[in-house]
Protein backbone atom coordinates (compact mmCIF):
# COMPACT_ATOMS: atom_id res chain seq x y z
CA UNK A 1 0.00 0.00 0.00
CA UNK A 2 0.92 3.61 -0.66
CA UNK A 3 2.20 5.86 2.60
CA UNK A 4 0.15 9.10 2.57
CA UNK A 5 1.59 11.71 0.67
CA UNK A 6 1.40 15.39 1.19
CA UNK A 7 -1.50 15.79 -1.44
CA UNK A 8 -4.73 17.21 -0.34
CA UNK A 9 -7.61 14.13 0.66
CA UNK A 10 -10.53 15.78 0.68
CA UNK A 11 -12.69 12.54 1.05
CA UNK A 12 -15.64 11.36 -0.89
CA UNK A 13 -17.85 13.67 -3.47
CA UNK A 14 -20.68 14.06 -5.95
CA UNK A 15 -20.86 16.19 -9.07
CA UNK A 16 -22.81 18.70 -8.50
CA UNK A 17 -25.90 18.94 -11.05
CA UNK A 18 -29.13 20.92 -10.79
CA UNK A 19 -31.48 18.08 -10.32
CA UNK A 20 -29.71 18.11 -6.63
CA UNK A 21 -29.58 21.73 -6.00
CA UNK A 22 -32.89 22.02 -3.80
CA UNK A 23 -32.22 18.21 -1.96
CA UNK A 24 -28.33 19.65 -1.28
CA UNK A 25 -29.37 22.73 0.59
CA UNK A 26 -32.25 21.36 2.18
CA UNK A 27 -30.45 18.01 3.68
CA UNK A 28 -27.35 19.66 3.81
CA UNK A 29 -25.79 15.43 3.12
CA UNK A 30 -23.10 14.93 5.54
CA UNK A 31 -21.72 11.76 3.81
CA UNK A 32 -21.19 14.48 0.89
CA UNK A 33 -17.80 15.30 1.80
CA UNK A 34 -17.12 17.97 -1.34
CA UNK A 35 -18.33 18.96 -4.72
CA UNK A 36 -16.89 19.46 -7.92
CA UNK A 37 -18.93 22.02 -10.04
CA UNK A 38 -18.68 22.56 -13.77
CA UNK A 39 -16.86 25.63 -14.40
CA UNK A 40 -18.70 26.55 -17.50
CA UNK A 41 -22.08 26.42 -15.86
CA UNK A 42 -21.22 28.87 -13.47
CA UNK A 43 -19.49 31.11 -15.91
CA UNK A 44 -22.30 33.74 -16.13
CA UNK A 45 -23.76 36.98 -14.95
CA UNK A 46 -26.05 35.80 -12.44
CA UNK A 47 -29.49 34.04 -11.84
CA UNK A 48 -30.60 30.82 -10.41
CA UNK A 49 -27.09 28.84 -11.16
CA UNK A 50 -24.89 31.00 -9.30
CA UNK A 51 -27.83 31.63 -6.36
CA UNK A 52 -27.64 27.92 -5.76
CA UNK A 53 -23.68 27.90 -6.14
CA UNK A 54 -23.12 30.32 -3.62
CA UNK A 55 -25.32 28.90 -1.39
CA UNK A 56 -24.24 25.34 -1.12
CA UNK A 57 -20.61 26.97 -1.10
CA UNK A 58 -21.58 27.75 2.12
CA UNK A 59 -21.21 24.18 3.38
CA UNK A 60 -19.32 22.18 1.21
CA UNK A 61 -15.72 22.66 0.00
CA UNK A 62 -15.65 22.48 -3.49
CA UNK A 63 -13.45 21.73 -6.65
CA UNK A 64 -13.90 22.98 -10.46
CA UNK A 65 -13.82 21.19 -13.39
CA UNK A 66 -13.70 22.53 -16.91
CA UNK A 67 -14.65 21.38 -20.29
CA UNK A 68 -13.69 24.08 -22.49
CA UNK A 69 -9.78 25.36 -21.93
CA UNK A 70 -9.18 22.89 -24.79
CA UNK A 71 -5.56 22.67 -23.62
CA UNK A 72 -4.39 20.68 -26.65
CA UNK A 73 -5.91 23.76 -29.61
CA UNK A 74 -3.31 24.37 -31.49
CA UNK A 75 -5.29 27.76 -31.72
CA UNK A 76 -4.05 30.46 -29.37
CA UNK A 77 -4.35 30.24 -25.80
CA UNK A 78 -8.22 31.99 -25.10
CA UNK A 79 -7.60 34.17 -22.48
CA UNK A 80 -10.62 35.56 -22.75
CA UNK A 81 -12.05 32.13 -21.27
CA UNK A 82 -9.60 32.30 -18.54
CA UNK A 83 -10.11 35.55 -17.28
CA UNK A 84 -14.10 34.45 -16.65
CA UNK A 85 -12.45 31.10 -14.98
CA UNK A 86 -9.85 33.84 -12.45
CA UNK A 87 -13.03 35.60 -11.46
CA UNK A 88 -15.06 32.24 -10.60
CA UNK A 89 -11.71 30.80 -8.67
CA UNK A 90 -12.14 33.93 -7.24
CA UNK A 91 -15.77 33.82 -6.26
CA UNK A 92 -16.01 30.24 -4.69
CA UNK A 93 -12.50 29.48 -3.91
CA UNK A 94 -12.24 25.54 -4.95
CA UNK A 95 -9.19 23.72 -3.65
CA UNK A 96 -8.00 22.74 -7.30
CA UNK A 97 -9.11 23.33 -10.61
CA UNK A 98 -8.73 21.04 -13.71
CA UNK A 99 -9.57 20.10 -17.21
CA UNK A 100 -9.03 17.46 -19.90
CA UNK A 101 -5.83 16.41 -21.87
CA UNK A 102 -7.53 16.93 -25.19
CA UNK A 103 -8.43 19.72 -27.68
CA UNK A 104 -12.33 20.92 -28.69
CA UNK A 105 -11.71 22.76 -31.50
CA UNK A 106 -9.81 24.96 -33.86
CA UNK A 107 -9.80 27.49 -35.92
CA UNK A 108 -11.76 29.55 -33.52
CA UNK A 109 -14.55 26.76 -33.69
CA UNK A 110 -16.10 24.41 -30.72
CA UNK A 111 -16.90 21.32 -31.02
CA UNK A 112 -18.26 20.85 -27.11
CA UNK A 113 -16.48 17.41 -27.41
CA UNK A 114 -13.06 16.24 -25.81
CA UNK A 115 -10.97 15.28 -28.49
CA UNK A 116 -8.33 12.83 -28.23
CA UNK A 117 -4.49 13.88 -28.79
CA UNK A 118 -2.04 11.62 -30.76
CA UNK A 119 0.70 10.22 -28.36
CA UNK A 120 3.96 12.02 -29.54
CA UNK A 121 6.90 14.03 -28.58
CA UNK A 122 5.40 16.95 -30.38
CA UNK A 123 2.21 16.93 -28.23
CA UNK A 124 3.68 16.65 -25.06
CA UNK A 125 5.70 19.49 -25.73
CA UNK A 126 2.65 21.94 -27.67
CA UNK A 127 0.13 20.73 -24.06
CA UNK A 128 2.81 21.16 -21.82
CA UNK A 129 4.03 24.35 -22.34
CA UNK A 130 0.16 25.51 -22.33
CA UNK A 131 -0.27 24.21 -19.67
CA UNK A 132 2.38 25.93 -17.86
CA UNK A 133 1.28 29.11 -19.22
CA UNK A 134 -2.67 28.62 -17.59
CA UNK A 135 -0.72 28.14 -14.79
CA UNK A 136 1.35 31.47 -14.81
CA UNK A 137 -2.09 33.07 -15.56
CA UNK A 138 -3.91 31.76 -12.99
CA UNK A 139 -1.22 31.35 -10.33
CA UNK A 140 -1.46 27.85 -8.96
CA UNK A 141 -0.89 24.44 -10.16
CA UNK A 142 -3.95 22.63 -12.03
CA UNK A 143 -5.29 18.96 -12.64
CA UNK A 144 -5.18 17.47 -15.78
CA UNK A 145 -8.18 14.42 -16.87
CA UNK A 146 -7.42 11.25 -18.75
CA UNK A 147 -9.92 10.91 -21.61
CA UNK A 148 -11.86 8.28 -22.66
CA UNK A 149 -11.13 7.63 -26.43
CA UNK A 150 -12.42 6.02 -29.20
CA UNK A 151 -9.69 5.89 -31.57
CA UNK A 152 -5.92 5.75 -31.81
CA UNK A 153 -3.93 7.45 -34.16
CA UNK A 154 -1.85 5.72 -36.41
CA UNK A 155 1.23 8.10 -35.07
CA UNK A 156 1.12 7.37 -31.68
CA UNK A 157 4.29 6.50 -30.34
CA UNK A 158 3.51 5.47 -26.72
CA UNK A 159 0.93 4.62 -24.55
CA UNK A 160 -1.53 6.57 -23.31
CA UNK A 161 -0.22 6.46 -19.62
CA UNK A 162 3.44 7.40 -20.37
CA UNK A 163 1.76 10.39 -22.67
CA UNK A 164 -0.20 11.78 -19.58
CA UNK A 165 2.92 10.90 -16.90
CA UNK A 166 5.08 13.30 -19.51
CA UNK A 167 2.92 16.05 -19.77
CA UNK A 168 2.34 16.19 -16.12
CA UNK A 169 5.97 16.16 -15.38
CA UNK A 170 6.99 18.66 -18.00
CA UNK A 171 4.00 21.03 -16.69
CA UNK A 172 5.04 20.34 -13.26
CA UNK A 173 0.56 19.90 -12.86
CA UNK A 174 -1.44 17.19 -11.42
CA UNK A 175 -3.59 14.97 -12.42
CA UNK A 176 -7.24 13.78 -11.77
CA UNK A 177 -7.61 9.81 -12.83
CA UNK A 178 -10.99 9.10 -13.66
CA UNK A 179 -11.30 5.34 -13.49
CA UNK A 180 -14.06 4.48 -15.36
CA UNK A 181 -11.91 6.36 -18.18
CA UNK A 182 -9.49 4.41 -17.97
CA UNK A 183 -12.01 1.03 -18.27
CA UNK A 184 -13.51 2.65 -20.75
CA UNK A 185 -10.48 3.08 -23.10
CA UNK A 186 -8.78 0.42 -21.73
CA UNK A 187 -11.96 -1.66 -23.47
CA UNK A 188 -11.36 0.58 -26.47
CA UNK A 189 -7.85 0.03 -27.49
CA UNK A 190 -7.73 -3.80 -25.71
CA UNK A 191 -4.88 -2.60 -22.82
CA UNK A 192 -4.57 -3.99 -19.21
CA UNK A 193 -6.05 -1.43 -17.31
CA UNK A 194 -3.98 -1.73 -14.34
CA UNK A 195 -1.06 -1.71 -16.67
CA UNK A 196 -2.15 1.75 -17.13
CA UNK A 197 -2.25 2.45 -13.52
CA UNK A 198 1.50 0.75 -12.72
CA UNK A 199 1.97 3.85 -15.19
CA UNK A 200 0.86 6.96 -13.43
CA UNK A 201 3.32 8.92 -11.13
CA UNK A 202 1.27 8.20 -7.75
CA UNK A 203 2.16 11.50 -5.90
CA UNK A 204 0.78 13.69 -9.61
CA UNK A 205 -2.66 12.25 -8.62
CA UNK A 206 -4.97 14.66 -6.68
CA UNK A 207 -8.35 13.20 -7.98
CA UNK A 208 -10.26 10.71 -9.03
CA UNK A 209 -13.18 10.46 -10.98
CA UNK A 210 -15.83 7.63 -11.25
CA UNK A 211 -19.37 6.70 -13.20
CA UNK A 212 -21.08 4.78 -15.52
CA UNK A 213 -21.40 4.31 -19.13
CA UNK A 214 -22.62 2.57 -22.21
CA UNK A 215 -21.28 -0.71 -24.43
CA UNK A 216 -22.66 -0.32 -27.57
CA UNK A 217 -21.60 -4.25 -28.25
CA UNK A 218 -18.46 -2.80 -29.84
CA UNK A 219 -17.20 -0.01 -28.15
CA UNK A 220 -17.76 1.78 -25.05
CA UNK A 221 -18.97 5.17 -25.01
CA UNK A 222 -18.36 7.80 -21.87
CA UNK A 223 -21.97 8.40 -21.27
CA UNK A 224 -21.84 9.22 -17.39
CA UNK A 225 -25.61 8.09 -17.81
CA UNK A 226 -25.96 4.12 -15.84
CA UNK A 227 -24.57 3.23 -12.02
CA UNK A 228 -21.23 2.85 -11.96
CA UNK A 229 -20.58 -1.42 -13.29
CA UNK A 230 -18.33 -4.15 -11.02
CA UNK A 231 -15.45 -3.84 -13.20
CA UNK A 232 -14.78 -0.61 -12.85
CA UNK A 233 -15.40 -0.73 -8.85
CA UNK A 234 -12.60 -3.75 -9.44
CA UNK A 235 -10.28 -0.99 -10.90
CA UNK A 236 -10.89 1.72 -8.48
CA UNK A 237 -10.09 -1.13 -5.26
CA UNK A 238 -6.87 -1.80 -7.53
CA UNK A 239 -6.45 2.37 -7.99
CA UNK A 240 -7.15 2.55 -3.92
CA UNK A 241 -4.17 0.21 -3.67
CA UNK A 242 -1.59 2.03 -5.43
CA UNK A 243 -2.61 5.61 -5.12
CA UNK A 244 -3.79 5.68 -1.23
CA UNK A 245 -6.12 8.16 -0.11
CA UNK A 246 -7.32 10.41 -3.09
CA UNK A 247 -9.77 12.90 -2.99
CA UNK A 248 -13.21 10.47 -4.81
CA UNK A 249 -16.13 11.93 -6.88
CA UNK A 250 -18.84 10.71 -8.61
CA UNK A 251 -20.22 12.22 -11.88
CA UNK A 252 -23.33 11.30 -13.37
CA UNK A 253 -24.65 13.71 -16.12
CA UNK A 254 -27.50 12.11 -17.52
CA UNK A 255 -30.50 9.98 -16.15
CA UNK A 256 -29.95 11.49 -13.01
CA UNK A 257 -31.43 9.63 -10.51
CA UNK A 258 -32.55 11.15 -7.14
CA UNK A 259 -29.78 11.92 -5.09
CA UNK A 260 -29.61 8.86 -2.30
CA UNK A 261 -29.25 6.55 -5.49
CA UNK A 262 -25.70 8.47 -6.06
CA UNK A 263 -25.17 8.84 -2.56
CA UNK A 264 -25.50 5.16 -2.12
CA UNK A 265 -22.97 4.47 -4.87
CA UNK A 266 -20.36 6.88 -3.33
CA UNK A 267 -21.10 4.91 0.12
CA UNK A 268 -19.75 1.82 -1.77
CA UNK A 269 -16.64 3.99 -3.47
CA UNK A 270 -15.79 4.41 0.48
CA UNK A 271 -16.32 0.98 1.56
CA UNK A 272 -14.15 0.06 -1.10
CA UNK A 273 -11.31 2.52 -1.11
CA UNK A 274 -10.89 3.04 2.85
CA UNK A 275 -9.46 -0.30 4.09
CA UNK A 276 -6.57 0.81 1.99
CA UNK A 277 -6.12 4.19 3.31
CA UNK A 278 -3.62 4.49 6.19
CA UNK A 279 -5.08 8.07 7.50
CA UNK B 1 0.68 24.70 -40.68
CA UNK B 2 2.37 22.09 -37.80
CA UNK B 3 1.24 18.91 -38.58
CA UNK B 4 -0.69 18.51 -35.20
CA UNK B 5 -2.85 21.43 -36.42
CA UNK B 6 -3.08 19.86 -39.55
CA UNK B 7 -4.80 16.86 -37.91
CA UNK B 8 -6.84 18.54 -35.86
CA UNK B 9 -8.48 20.21 -39.11
CA UNK B 10 -8.72 16.93 -40.60
CA UNK B 11 -10.84 15.42 -37.64
CA UNK B 12 -12.75 18.90 -37.33
CA UNK B 13 -13.63 18.88 -40.98
CA UNK B 14 -14.86 15.44 -40.36
CA UNK B 15 -17.04 16.38 -37.35
CA UNK B 16 -18.66 19.27 -39.53
CA UNK B 17 -19.12 18.14 -42.26
CA UNK B 18 -17.81 14.21 -42.87
CA UNK B 19 -15.02 14.78 -44.61
CA UNK B 20 -13.20 11.72 -45.09
CA UNK B 21 -9.64 12.25 -45.06
CA UNK B 22 -9.17 11.80 -41.35
CA UNK B 23 -9.25 8.06 -41.63
CA UNK B 24 -6.24 7.78 -42.64
CA UNK B 25 -5.33 8.92 -39.47
CA UNK B 26 -7.07 6.45 -37.34
CA UNK B 27 -6.34 2.44 -37.13
CA UNK B 28 -8.96 0.17 -37.48
CA UNK B 29 -9.37 -3.07 -35.48
CA UNK B 30 -11.14 -6.38 -35.92
CA UNK B 31 -13.77 -5.08 -33.10
CA UNK B 32 -14.48 -1.94 -34.90
CA UNK B 33 -12.91 -0.18 -38.36
CA UNK B 34 -11.47 3.53 -38.20
CA UNK B 35 -15.17 4.29 -39.57
CA UNK B 36 -17.01 2.96 -36.84
CA UNK B 37 -14.55 4.37 -34.36
CA UNK B 38 -15.28 7.83 -35.77
CA UNK B 39 -18.57 7.62 -36.21
CA UNK B 40 -19.06 8.31 -32.08
CA UNK B 41 -17.74 11.33 -32.26
CA UNK B 42 -19.61 12.73 -35.43
CA UNK B 43 -22.46 11.25 -33.95
CA UNK B 44 -21.84 12.51 -30.31
CA UNK B 45 -20.99 16.06 -31.58
CA UNK B 46 -24.56 16.15 -33.29
CA UNK B 47 -26.55 14.36 -30.50
CA UNK B 48 -24.55 16.77 -27.35
CA UNK B 49 -25.38 19.63 -29.77
CA UNK B 50 -29.27 19.26 -31.16
CA UNK B 51 -30.13 18.11 -27.22
CA UNK B 52 -28.18 21.66 -26.25
CA UNK B 53 -30.72 23.02 -28.40
CA UNK B 54 -33.95 21.81 -27.23
CA UNK B 55 -33.13 22.64 -24.18
CA UNK B 56 -32.87 26.27 -24.80
CA UNK B 57 -35.93 26.15 -27.16
CA UNK B 58 -38.23 23.61 -25.56
CA UNK B 59 -41.48 25.02 -27.03
CA UNK B 60 -40.07 25.33 -30.81
CA UNK B 61 -39.04 21.64 -30.24
CA UNK B 62 -42.37 20.88 -29.55
CA UNK B 63 -43.98 23.23 -31.44
CA UNK B 64 -42.26 21.30 -34.69
CA UNK B 65 -41.94 17.76 -33.31
CA UNK B 66 -38.34 16.07 -32.34
CA UNK B 67 -37.61 14.79 -36.04
CA UNK B 68 -38.71 18.57 -38.02
CA UNK B 69 -36.55 20.09 -34.84
CA UNK B 70 -33.38 17.78 -34.79
CA UNK B 71 -33.78 18.37 -38.78
CA UNK B 72 -33.92 21.93 -38.45
CA UNK B 73 -30.91 22.00 -35.81
CA UNK B 74 -28.00 19.62 -38.18
CA UNK B 75 -28.72 22.65 -40.74
CA UNK B 76 -28.20 25.22 -38.59
CA UNK B 77 -25.13 23.32 -36.66
CA UNK B 78 -23.72 23.43 -40.72
CA UNK B 79 -24.54 27.12 -40.92
CA UNK B 80 -23.47 28.37 -37.20
CA UNK B 81 -21.26 26.04 -35.53
CA UNK B 82 -20.26 27.12 -31.76
CA UNK B 83 -17.19 29.36 -31.58
CA UNK B 84 -18.19 30.11 -28.05
CA UNK B 85 -16.19 28.09 -25.15
CA UNK B 86 -19.49 27.63 -23.28
CA UNK B 87 -22.07 25.42 -24.97
CA UNK B 88 -24.93 27.82 -23.28
CA UNK B 89 -24.30 30.40 -26.05
CA UNK B 90 -24.53 28.10 -29.20
CA UNK B 91 -28.34 28.96 -29.61
CA UNK B 92 -27.55 32.24 -29.83
CA UNK B 93 -28.36 32.69 -33.62
CA UNK B 94 -30.99 30.31 -34.00
CA UNK B 95 -33.16 33.19 -34.50
CA UNK B 96 -31.25 34.64 -36.91
CA UNK B 97 -31.09 31.67 -39.16
CA UNK B 98 -35.13 30.72 -39.11
CA UNK B 99 -34.96 34.93 -40.27
CA UNK B 100 -33.31 34.70 -43.17
CA UNK B 101 -32.03 30.70 -43.80
CA UNK B 102 -34.56 27.72 -42.85
CA UNK B 103 -36.65 27.48 -45.56
CA UNK B 104 -39.52 25.36 -44.41
CA UNK B 105 -43.25 26.86 -43.25
CA UNK B 106 -43.95 29.41 -40.59
CA UNK B 107 -40.41 30.72 -40.50
CA UNK B 108 -41.83 34.57 -39.78
CA UNK B 109 -43.93 32.20 -36.44
CA UNK B 110 -41.22 30.38 -35.64
CA UNK B 111 -38.43 32.98 -35.65
CA UNK B 112 -40.37 34.82 -33.27
CA UNK B 113 -40.93 32.26 -30.65
CA UNK B 114 -37.07 31.03 -31.18
CA UNK B 115 -36.16 35.00 -30.24
CA UNK B 116 -38.78 34.87 -27.60
CA UNK B 117 -37.26 31.37 -25.73
CA UNK B 118 -33.65 33.15 -26.24
CA UNK B 119 -34.62 36.09 -24.36
CA UNK B 120 -35.84 34.39 -21.76
CA UNK B 121 -32.55 32.45 -21.54
CA UNK B 122 -30.65 36.12 -21.52
CA UNK B 123 -33.15 36.86 -18.67
CA UNK B 124 -32.50 33.61 -16.52
CA UNK B 125 -28.62 34.03 -16.35
CA UNK B 126 -28.74 37.74 -16.45
CA UNK B 127 -26.61 39.71 -13.58
CA UNK B 128 -28.69 39.81 -10.24
CA UNK B 129 -29.50 43.09 -8.62
CA UNK B 130 -28.58 43.08 -4.90
CA UNK B 131 -30.70 46.85 -4.09
CA UNK B 132 -33.89 47.13 -6.12
CA UNK B 133 -35.97 50.51 -5.63
CA UNK B 134 -38.70 50.24 -3.35
CA UNK B 135 -42.40 52.45 -3.58
CA UNK B 136 -41.15 53.45 -0.23
CA UNK B 137 -38.11 55.13 -1.87
CA UNK B 138 -40.58 57.44 -4.14
CA UNK B 139 -42.76 58.36 -1.74
CA UNK B 140 -39.15 59.93 -0.48
CA UNK B 141 -39.20 61.70 -3.62
CA UNK B 142 -39.89 65.75 -3.23
CA UNK B 143 -42.36 67.15 -5.88
CA UNK B 144 -39.99 69.58 -7.44
CA UNK B 145 -37.97 66.72 -8.20
CA UNK B 146 -40.06 64.73 -10.52
CA UNK B 147 -39.55 66.57 -13.66
CA UNK B 148 -35.74 65.89 -13.47
CA UNK B 149 -36.64 61.81 -12.62
CA UNK B 150 -34.42 59.64 -14.38
CA UNK B 151 -34.66 55.44 -14.25
CA UNK B 152 -32.14 52.82 -14.01
CA UNK B 153 -33.43 49.31 -14.74
CA UNK B 154 -32.25 46.68 -13.73
CA UNK B 155 -30.05 43.92 -16.11
CA UNK B 156 -32.76 40.91 -16.02
CA UNK B 157 -34.90 42.82 -17.93
CA UNK B 158 -35.83 43.29 -22.05
CA UNK B 159 -38.43 43.40 -24.26
CA UNK B 160 -38.95 42.66 -27.83
CA UNK B 161 -41.74 43.50 -30.41
CA UNK B 162 -43.70 40.39 -31.71
CA UNK B 163 -46.20 39.77 -34.24
CA UNK B 164 -47.33 36.46 -33.62
CA UNK B 165 -48.72 35.96 -29.66
CA UNK B 166 -46.28 33.38 -28.97
CA UNK B 167 -45.30 34.25 -25.75
CA UNK B 168 -49.08 32.68 -24.46
CA UNK B 169 -47.84 29.95 -27.33
CA UNK B 170 -44.78 29.22 -25.84
CA UNK B 171 -46.49 29.89 -22.22
CA UNK B 172 -48.75 26.59 -23.41
CA UNK B 173 -46.58 24.04 -24.96
CA UNK B 174 -43.90 24.50 -22.29
CA UNK B 175 -46.52 24.24 -19.64
CA UNK B 176 -48.72 21.89 -21.62
CA UNK B 177 -52.28 23.49 -21.37
CA UNK B 178 -54.33 24.11 -24.01
CA UNK B 179 -52.60 25.29 -27.47
CA UNK B 180 -54.18 28.84 -28.09
CA UNK B 181 -54.93 29.84 -31.44
CA UNK B 182 -52.07 31.49 -33.44
CA UNK B 183 -52.52 34.78 -34.24
CA UNK B 184 -50.77 37.69 -36.09
CA UNK B 185 -51.50 41.46 -35.39
CA UNK B 186 -50.97 43.97 -37.98
CA UNK B 187 -48.95 45.77 -35.33
CA UNK B 188 -45.83 44.43 -33.31
CA UNK B 189 -47.01 44.43 -29.82
CA UNK B 190 -43.82 44.61 -26.99
CA UNK B 191 -43.73 42.36 -24.55
CA UNK B 192 -41.27 42.65 -21.69
CA UNK B 193 -39.38 39.72 -19.68
CA UNK B 194 -37.65 40.02 -16.41
CA UNK B 195 -36.70 37.86 -13.33
CA UNK B 196 -37.74 38.27 -10.45
CA UNK B 197 -35.90 36.78 -7.79
CA UNK B 198 -35.37 33.08 -9.76
CA UNK B 199 -38.30 33.20 -11.61
CA UNK B 200 -39.17 34.37 -15.44
CA UNK B 201 -41.89 36.99 -15.70
CA UNK B 202 -43.67 38.40 -18.55
CA UNK B 203 -46.54 40.65 -19.87
CA UNK B 204 -47.32 42.58 -22.83
CA UNK B 205 -47.37 46.67 -22.93
CA UNK B 206 -49.59 49.08 -24.24
CA UNK B 207 -48.39 51.31 -26.84
CA UNK B 208 -47.80 54.26 -24.70
CA UNK B 209 -46.20 52.33 -21.67
CA UNK B 210 -43.71 50.32 -24.07
CA UNK B 211 -42.71 53.91 -25.69
CA UNK B 212 -42.60 55.44 -22.59
CA UNK B 213 -40.89 52.54 -21.03
CA UNK B 214 -38.05 52.33 -24.15
CA UNK B 215 -37.56 56.35 -23.38
CA UNK B 216 -36.90 55.54 -19.55
CA UNK B 217 -34.24 53.28 -20.57
CA UNK B 218 -32.10 55.52 -22.54
CA UNK B 219 -32.55 58.07 -19.84
CA UNK B 220 -35.10 60.31 -20.63
CA UNK B 221 -35.97 62.18 -17.62
CA UNK B 222 -39.59 62.26 -15.82
CA UNK B 223 -41.09 65.36 -17.80
CA UNK B 224 -39.69 64.69 -21.04
CA UNK B 225 -41.75 61.25 -20.73
CA UNK B 226 -44.50 63.21 -19.76
CA UNK B 227 -44.36 65.18 -22.58
CA UNK B 228 -43.99 62.75 -25.39
CA UNK B 229 -47.22 60.64 -23.54
CA UNK B 230 -49.38 63.68 -24.88
CA UNK B 231 -49.42 61.80 -27.95
CA UNK B 232 -51.84 59.38 -26.45
CA UNK B 233 -53.21 60.45 -22.93
CA UNK B 234 -54.68 64.24 -22.16
CA UNK B 235 -52.43 66.51 -20.46
CA UNK B 236 -54.68 66.54 -17.44
CA UNK B 237 -54.18 62.80 -17.20
CA UNK B 238 -50.42 62.93 -18.18
CA UNK B 239 -48.36 63.08 -15.10
CA UNK B 240 -50.49 60.70 -12.94
CA UNK B 241 -50.44 58.02 -15.91
CA UNK B 242 -46.76 58.48 -16.02
CA UNK B 243 -46.27 57.78 -12.75
CA UNK B 244 -48.72 55.09 -12.44
CA UNK B 245 -45.98 53.22 -15.00
CA UNK B 246 -43.12 54.15 -12.65
CA UNK B 247 -44.73 52.42 -9.64
CA UNK B 248 -45.47 49.78 -11.75
CA UNK B 249 -42.51 49.20 -12.53
CA UNK B 250 -40.70 50.26 -9.16
CA UNK B 251 -43.53 47.39 -8.05
CA UNK B 252 -42.71 45.11 -10.63
CA UNK B 253 -38.94 45.10 -9.13
CA UNK B 254 -37.22 46.43 -12.34
CA UNK B 255 -36.09 49.55 -11.17
CA UNK B 256 -32.36 49.83 -9.48
CA UNK B 257 -32.40 53.56 -8.64
CA UNK B 258 -33.90 57.15 -9.10
CA UNK B 259 -31.40 59.83 -10.42
CA UNK B 260 -32.12 63.45 -11.26
CA UNK B 261 -30.74 64.93 -14.30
Amino acid sequence: MTQPSDKPFLGFGLGLRAEHYQDILERRPKNIDWLEVLSENYMIDGGKPLYFLDAIRQDYPMVMHGVSMSLGTTDEIDFEYLKQLKALIERIEPRWFSDHLCWTGVDHKNMHDLLPLPYTEEAINHVAERISRVQDFLGQQMLIENLSSYITYCEDAMPEWEFLAAIADKADCYLLLDVNNIYVSSYNHHYDPVEYLAGVPVDRVWQHHLAGHTNDGNLIIDTHDHDIIDPVWALYEETAKRFGPVSTMIERDGNIPELDQVLAELDQARRIAEPYYQV
Amino acid sequence: MSHLRDLQLRFQDYLIDGSEDIEQDIISTENAIAEHRLGTYYNAFRIRLIDCLAVDYSALEKYLGREAFENMALDYLKHFPSCHPSVRWFGENLPTYLRDIYSGKEAGFLEELARYEWAQTTVFDAADSAQLLQLEDMAAVPADAWPGLTLKFKPALLWLDLFWNVPLIEDALNSGTELPQKQREDFPRRWMLWRHELKIKWRSLEVHEAWAIEQAASGANFAAICEGLLEWIDEQQVAMVAAGFLKQWVGDQLVLNLDND
